[in-house]
C-alpha cells in the first residue's frame, strides 16, 4: 500500500463513519494534538468528530535525512471523538484492518500508556497501540486541557503514518517509502529534511529566536485580554515552536527550561478560558446539533458529564496533575 | 441452599500492574461487607486479565443469619412512676424497639431491676444484600490512576463495558457507569468475539478458557513462565530468569503465545545490560543465555494472540528491535567519543533537589563524606580510589544511553571509565555504589564502592530529613526507606565500624550551607535525631522479621549508633532469652532498671561509695559487680557478647539476695542514695547490651 493510500483509507473509513475530514493546520505545530482543532475543540460540552492529518515538526529530531528511523517532519493522521464512543476500540480496529492489518494476523495489543504535556497544561490515560511489538498509534482519553477537565471526554487516535507505511511496505528507511507509484519519500521530503535539519541545529539565530519568543508571548497575552482568543491561540503555538528550535539549538539549559514550559502553558491556559468564555457566549451551537460518530452509551448514575460547564467559573482553571 | 455467586468487570485493557491491586480490593471490601451483613459464604477466589476482574465466591448463603441480642433500658424504678403507670423513659424505650411496655421483660442486675427486651434481627434476604456489596465493592476499587470516558462522571482505570454478576442463575442488578450487570462475558478480544452467556457462576472459568482466556492469574503465570522456558530451550540456550518481566507479561495477556527472534549478532559487543534493557523495557522481550550466562542473539516475545502465520509477526518484532538496537549502538558509540570526567561539569546543570542543589552539589558532598567514611572505617587507604569514583560515579546521568534508560546508570559509569582507562576499583565503585538497586539486588562487593554508596545515601537521608520532607504515611517520593535499609544492610554485611550519628552529624555539617535558610519548628527535634529516629523503626522492622519484638527493642534501647555491636548484641540475647532460666532473670534486672528509673532521677550523679555500703549482702552483691565490670568491659571490647551476658546473669543470685535482704528506700538518705547509685551502676553494666526492662517476661 502506497503512503498516500494509507492516508486515502483512514480518511475512508472516519469520513465513512461521520467524521468531518479537516485540513491540516497552517503554521508550525509538534503535533496533531496542539491542533486547534484538538486542543480547543476537546474543551467544553459541545461534539466534535473530526479526523485529520498534520505535518509535525521536531526540530530537535532532524537529523539532516541521514537517520532511517528519524525526521524533522513527519505525518500524524489525528482523530478526535468526542465524547468518545462506547466502541472507539472497536472503530479503531476496524480502520487498521481497512489498511491490511488484521489482528488474527499480528499481535495487537493495548499496552498502557499516560500521556501528559507540560507546555498545554493537558494530560489523558489510553494506550500505546502496538502491532507486533511496534508503536503503532497513540490512544488517549483526553482528562484535561488548559488545565480544564475534560467534560465529556475526547478520544485522541494519532497514528505514525511513516511507521506504518514502513512496516505495510517492509522497507528499513523512511526515505524507502513509495508514496505513490514510482516516487518515494525521498524524492519528495529528503531535501526539506537537510535543509531544515540545517536551519533548526546550525542556522537559526537563537538571539533573534529569543525575540521572537519574547515578541510572540507579548502579542498572545494582548490579544487575550482583548477577548480575540483564536488568534491570541496562533502566537501560542508560534511560541511553542520558538521554543523548539531554540531548544534543538540547546540555547536553553536544563534550569530555564521549565520556566520557558511555564510560559508557554499559561498562554494556552489562557486561550483555553477565552475559547470557552467565547463558545458559551455563542450559547455551545454544537450542542443542537444530533452529530455522533459510533455507540453513544446511555448515562445510567449520576448525571452527563457535560452538565458540569453549565455551572463552570471561567477565571479559575483547576491544576491537576501537571 | 447456597448458590455459588460470581462478579466480573470487563473493561477496555487495564494496565498490567493495577490488575491484581483491583482484585485485592474487591475481595477484601466483598468479605467486609458479608460479614456486616451477616451473610455466610464459602471460598472466594479471584480472577484478572487485562480485560477483566472477576470474583468468584463459593456457596454463599440464601439470607443474613438473624440474631438475638438483649437490650436494657430504664431500671423499673424509673420506668413506672407511683401509680405503676409507665414513665416517658419507658415508653420511650418500648417505641425505639418497636413494642409496647407490656412487652417488656425484667432482667435483674447487682445495680436492680431493669426493663429488657430480647431483639431479634433478621437477616435480609441474599439477593438484596449482594445487591449492595457488588454494587459497594464495583465502586470502592482504588486504581493509581483512574478515568473517565465518555459522558460519565464515574472513574475507573479504563472504560468499563460489562458487568456479570449472577447469584446461582439469577442476575444481581449492579450498575456502573454507563453499565448494567447481565449474564454476558466476553472472550478473547480477536479469537472469540462472539459474546458467551453464563447459565451459572460455576462454569465462568471453563466458558473462557474455551474462549481463549486464561482467567486464573497463578495459571496463566505458569504458562507464561513454563513456555518462555521452552521457547529458550527452542532457541538453543535457556532463559534469562526475570520474575518481574513474568509478572508484568501475565497481565498483559489473556493467553500467553511466546514466539522466538533473533537479532544480529555484532550487536553483542554493546554491554549485556544495554541488549537486555533494550529488549526488556520497551518490549518487554525476555532474553536467552547460554550455558555460561552469555547472552544469545535472541529473544522471546509473548504475544497475545496465536496468529495464522508467525513469521509474518515476527517479522514485526525483529524488526522493532533492529531499530531499538540501532539507537543503542548509537549512543554507546556517541557517549564514547567524550571522557565520563569531561561530562562532570554538566552535572552543575541538573538538578538533584531543588532546596539540596545540583547534582555536582551533591557528588561534592558525598565526596568528602565517602573520606570521612574511609577514615572511620579504618579504609584511609582507599581515599584515592573513593575520590575518583565519586568523582565520575553520577556523570554517566548525562550521556544519551542513560537517558534513554535510566535504569543502567551505573551500568553505563562503569563501562564507560573502563573504556576511559580509568582503574578498574574506580569503575567497579562506580557501578557498585548504587548497589543494591532492589530488595533483590546484590551488596557492593568491595569497600570504595560500598562506602561511597553509604556517603550518597546518607547524604540523602539527612538532606531530605533537612529540608523537612521525611516520608508519610505510603509516600517516599526519594526512597528513604530503601536508602536506610541499604546502608544498614552494607555497614553490617561488610562488618563496618563507625558511629552512626557520628557520619550522619558529618553529612548534616556538609550539607549546612543549603539548610541555614531551612525554618524549623520550635519543637522539632534536632535533624540527627530525626535520621536516628528513622533508622531505629527501619531496624525495628528489619530485625523483627527474625527476631522477638521485645528483644529488639531491648537492644534497640540500650543504643545501635555502632550497627555491627547492636547487631551482636541481638543475636547474643535473642539465643539466651528462649531459655528456661531466663525469664527470672529478666524479673531481676527489670526490679534493678526499675528502681533506677523511678528514684534515680532525684539522686546525684557518681559512682557509689563502696565504704558506705553496710549489709552483707550488698557487699557481697559489689564484690559480684566488680569482679563481673572488668570482664564484662573486656568481652565487650572483643565483641564477645555472649561471652558479656553470661557474666551478667552470673551477676542474678546476688541480686536477688540483695533485693531480698537491702532495704533499698533506707531512711538515711546518704545510705539511700549511695545504694541507688549502685544499682545504677549495675544498671549501666546490663545496658550496655541491652535495656531488660524491655522484654517481656511471657513473650
Amino acid at each position: 500500500m502506497y503512503f498516500q493510500d494509507l492516508i486515502l483509507s483512514l480518511q475512508k473509513h472516519w469520513a465513512g463513519l461521520g467524521c468531518i475530514i479537516m485540513q491540516p493546520y497552517d503554521l508550525e505545530v509538534g503535533a496533531g494534538t496542539m491542533a486547534p482543532a484538538t486542543f480547543l475543540r476537546a474543551l467544553g460540552p459541545e461534539p466534535w468528530n473530526v479526523a485529520y492529518v498534520q505535518p509535525s515538526r521536531r526540530p530537535a529530531d532532524g537529523r539532516f535525512g541521514e537517520n532511517p528511523n528519524r525526521l524533522f517532519q513527519h505525518h500524524q493522521f489525528q482523530v478526535i471523538l468526542k465524547p468518545a464512543p462506547k466502541d472507539v476500540q472497536q472503530l479503531y480496529l476496524d480502520s487498521i484492518r481497512a489498511f491490511g492489518i488484521d489482528p488474527l494476523d499480528h499481535d495487537i495489543r493495548f499496552v498502557e500508556d499516560d500521556w501528559e504535556s507540560p507546555t498545554l497544561g493537558a494530560w489523558g490515560l489510553g494506550w500505546e497501540v502496538w502491532c507486533d511489538g511496534m508503536e503503532v498509534t497513540q490512544f488517549t482519553y483526553f482528562q484535561q486541557c488548559g488545565g480544564y477537565e475534560c467534560k465529556p471526554v475526547s478520544a485522541e487516535l494519532t497514528y505514525g503514518l511513516e511507521r506504518i507505511a514502513m512496516y505495510l511496505q517492509n522497507v528499513e528507511s523512511i526515505f524507502d517509502i513509495e508514496w505513490v507509484k514510482g516516487v518515494k519519500y525521498r524524492e519528495v521530503f529528503h531535501a526539506n529534511e537537510v535543509e531544515m535539519s540545517r536551519y533548526a541545529l546550525q542556522e537559526s539565530d537563537p538571539e533573534m529566536l529569543f525575540k521572537l519568543f519574547d515578541l510572540y508571548e507579548a502579542e498572545c497575552k494582548r490579544l487575550i485580554d482583548r477577548d480575540n482568543p483564536l488568534p491570541a491561540y496562533d502566537y501560542a503555538l508560534k511560541c511553542s515552536h520558538a521554543f523548539n528550535l531554540l531548544d534543538a539549538r540547546g540555547a536553553i539549559s536544563v534550569t530555564e527550561r521549565a520556566a520557558f514550559i511555564k510560559r508557554v502553558r499559561d498562554n494556552a491556559r489562557r486561550c483555553a478560558e477565552g475559547y470557552l468564555k467565547l463558545r458559551e457566549k455563542l450559547g455551545y451551537p454544537l450542542t443542537r446539533t444530533a452529530w455522533t460518530v459510533g455507540q453513544q452509551p446511555p448515562v445510567l448514575e449520576g448525571k452527563p458529564a457535560s452538565e458540569y460547564w453549565k455551572t463552570v467559573q471561567f477565571n479559575v482553571p483547576v491544576e491537576k496533575g501537571v | 441452599m447456597p448458590r455459588d455467586l460470581l462478579l466480573e468487570v470487563g473493561a477496555e485493557e487495564i494496565p498490567a500492574s493495577f490488575v491484581e491491586p483491583a482484585l485485592e480490593d474487591l475481595k477484601r471490601v466483598f468479605t467486609e461487607r458479608c460479614q456486616q451483613a451477616r451473610l455466610a459464604h464459602g471460598e472466594v477466589r479471584v480472577y484478572g486479565t487485562p480485560r477483566r476482574l472477576a470474583l468468584l465466591v463459593r456457596a454463599v448463603a440464601d439470607g443474613g443469619q438473624d440474631v438475638r441480642r438483649e437490650v436494657s433500658g430504664p431500671s423499673v424504678k424509673a420506668a413506672f412512676d407511683a401509680q405503676g403507670k409507665p414513665t416517658k423513659a419507658a415508653e420511650k424505650f418500648a417505641e425505639g424497639l418497636g413494642l409496647k411496655v407490656e412487652q417488656l421483660k425484667r432482667a435483674q442486675t447487682p445495680k436492680g431491676e431493669y426493663l429488657a427486651a430480647t431483639v431479634e434481627d433478621k437477616g435480609r434476604p441474599a439477593p438484596e444484600i449482594l445487591k449492595d456489596v457488588l454494587q459497594q465493592a464495583v465502586h470502592s476499587i482504588n486504581f493509581k490512576k483512574s478515568m473517565r470516558w465518555g459522558d460519565v462522571e464515574l472513574a475507573f482505570a479504563r472504560p468499563v463495558h460489562w458487568i456479570v454478576a449472577l447469584f446461582g442463575g439469577e442476575i444481581v442488578p449492579v450498575v456502573l457507569g454507563d453499565v448494567r450487570s447481565g449474564r454476558t462475558t466476553a472472550g478473547h478480544r480477536f479469537l472469540s468475539p462472539q459474546p458467551i452467556e453464563l447459565k451459572e457462576p460455576g462454569q465462568y472459568a471453563d466458558a473462557l478458557r474455551q474462549a481463549n482466556v486464561v482467567a486464573d492469574i497463578p495459571e496463566r503465570k505458569k504458562l507464561v513462565s513454563d513456555r518462555v522456558r521452552e521457547a529458550a530451550a527452542r532457541a538453543g540456550g535457556k532463559l534469562l530468569e526475570d520474575e518481574a518481566l513474568v509478572d508484568q507479561v501475565t497481565n498483559l495477556v489473556e493467553l500467553p503465545n511466546p514466539v522466538v527472534g533473533s537479532f544480529d549478532e555484532r550487536h553483542l559487543d554493546l554491554p549485556p545490560e544495554v541488549l537486555i534493557s533494550e529488549m526488556k523495557s520497551h518490549q518487554r522481550y525476555f532474553s536467552v543465555v547460554d550455558g555460561q550466562g552469555k547472552l544469545l542473539p535472541r529473544f522471546i516475545a509473548v504475544s497475545n494472540t496465536p496468529v495464522r502465520d508467525e513469521m509474518l509477526s515476527l517479522r514485526g518484532y525483529e524488526r522493532v528491535l533492529r531499530s531499538r538496537l540501532a539507537d543503542g549502538r548509537f549512543f554507546f558509540d556517541e557517549d564514547r567519543k567524550v571522557p565520563l570526567a569531561s561530562r562532570v561539569e554538566k552535572l552543575k546543570r541538573v538538578v538533584w533537589q531543588g532546596q539540596l542543589g545540583s547534582y555536582a552539589d551533591k557528588v561534592e558532598r558525598f565526596r568528602q563524606l565517602g573520606d570521612f567514611l574511609a577514615r572511620a572505617t579504618g579504609l584511609e587507604g582507599l581515599g584515592k580510589t573513593i575520590d575518583r569514583a565519586a568523582t565520575l560515579c553520577k556523570a554517566d546521568l548525562v550521556t544519551g544511553m542513560v537517558g534513554e534508560f535510566p535504569e543502567l546508570q551505573g551500568v553505563m559509569g562503569r563501562e564507560y571509565a573502563r573504556h576511559d582507562g580509568e582503574a578498574p576499583e574506580v569503575a567497579l565503585a562506580i557501578f557498585e555504589h548504587y548497589l543494591p538497586r532492589s530488595a533483590a539486588d546484590g551488596l557492593p562487593t568491595q569497600d570504595a564502592g560500598a562506602l561511597l554508596g553509604l556517603a550518597d545515601r546518607l547524604d540523602t537521608l539527612c538532606g531530605i530529613f533537612g529540608i523537612g520532607k521525611p516520608p508519610t504515611g505510603a509516600a517516599d517520593p526519594f526512597g528513604l526507606r530503601r536508602s536506610c535499609l541499604a546502608v544498614i544492610n552494607i555497614t553490617l554485611a561488610r562488618g563496618y565500624r563507625y558511629s552512626l550519628s557520628g557520619a550522619a552529624a558529618r553529612a548534616l555539617q556538609l550539607l549546612q550551607p543549603r539548610l541555614e535558610s531551612v525554618k524549623r519548628k520550635p519543637g522539632d527535634a534536632p535533624v540527627v535525631d530525626q535520621v536516628m529516629e528513622f533508622f531505629r523503626g527501619r531496624l525495628k522492622a528489619l530485625w523483627g522479621e527474625e527476631h522477638r519484638t521485645d528483644v529488639v527493642e531491648a537492644v534497640l534501647a540500650a543504643g545501635f549508633d555502632d550497627l555491627v555491636a547492636a547487631r551482636k548484641r541481638l543475636q547474643a540475647l535473642s539465643q539466651i532469652v528462649g531459655r528456661a532460666d531466663f525469664a527470672p532473670l529478666a524479673v531481676a534486672f527489670k526490679r534493678v532498671v526499675n528502681i533506677v528509673e523511678k528514684q534515680g532521677k532525684d539522686v546525684g550523679k557518681g559512682a557509689a561509695d563502696a565504704n558506705k555500703l553496710t549489709d552483707a549482702a550488698e557487699k557481697d552483691l559489689h564484690r559480684a559487680y566488680t569482679s563481673a565490670r572488668g570482664k564484662v568491659t573486656e568481652l565487650i571490647r572483643t565483641d564477645d557478647y555472649p561471652g558479656a551476658l553470661r557474666e551478667i546473669t552470673q551477676l542474678k543470685p546476688a541480686v536477688d539476695t540483695f533485693f531480698d535482704k537491702v532495704m533499698v528506700m533506707a531512711e538515711d538518705k546518704e545510705l539511700r542514695e549511695n545504694r541507688i547509685r549502685f544499682l545504677t551502676e549495675i544498671g549501666s553494666l546490663f545496658n550496655q547490651v541491652a535495656d531488660f526492662s524491655k522484654i517481656q517476661a511471657e513473650p
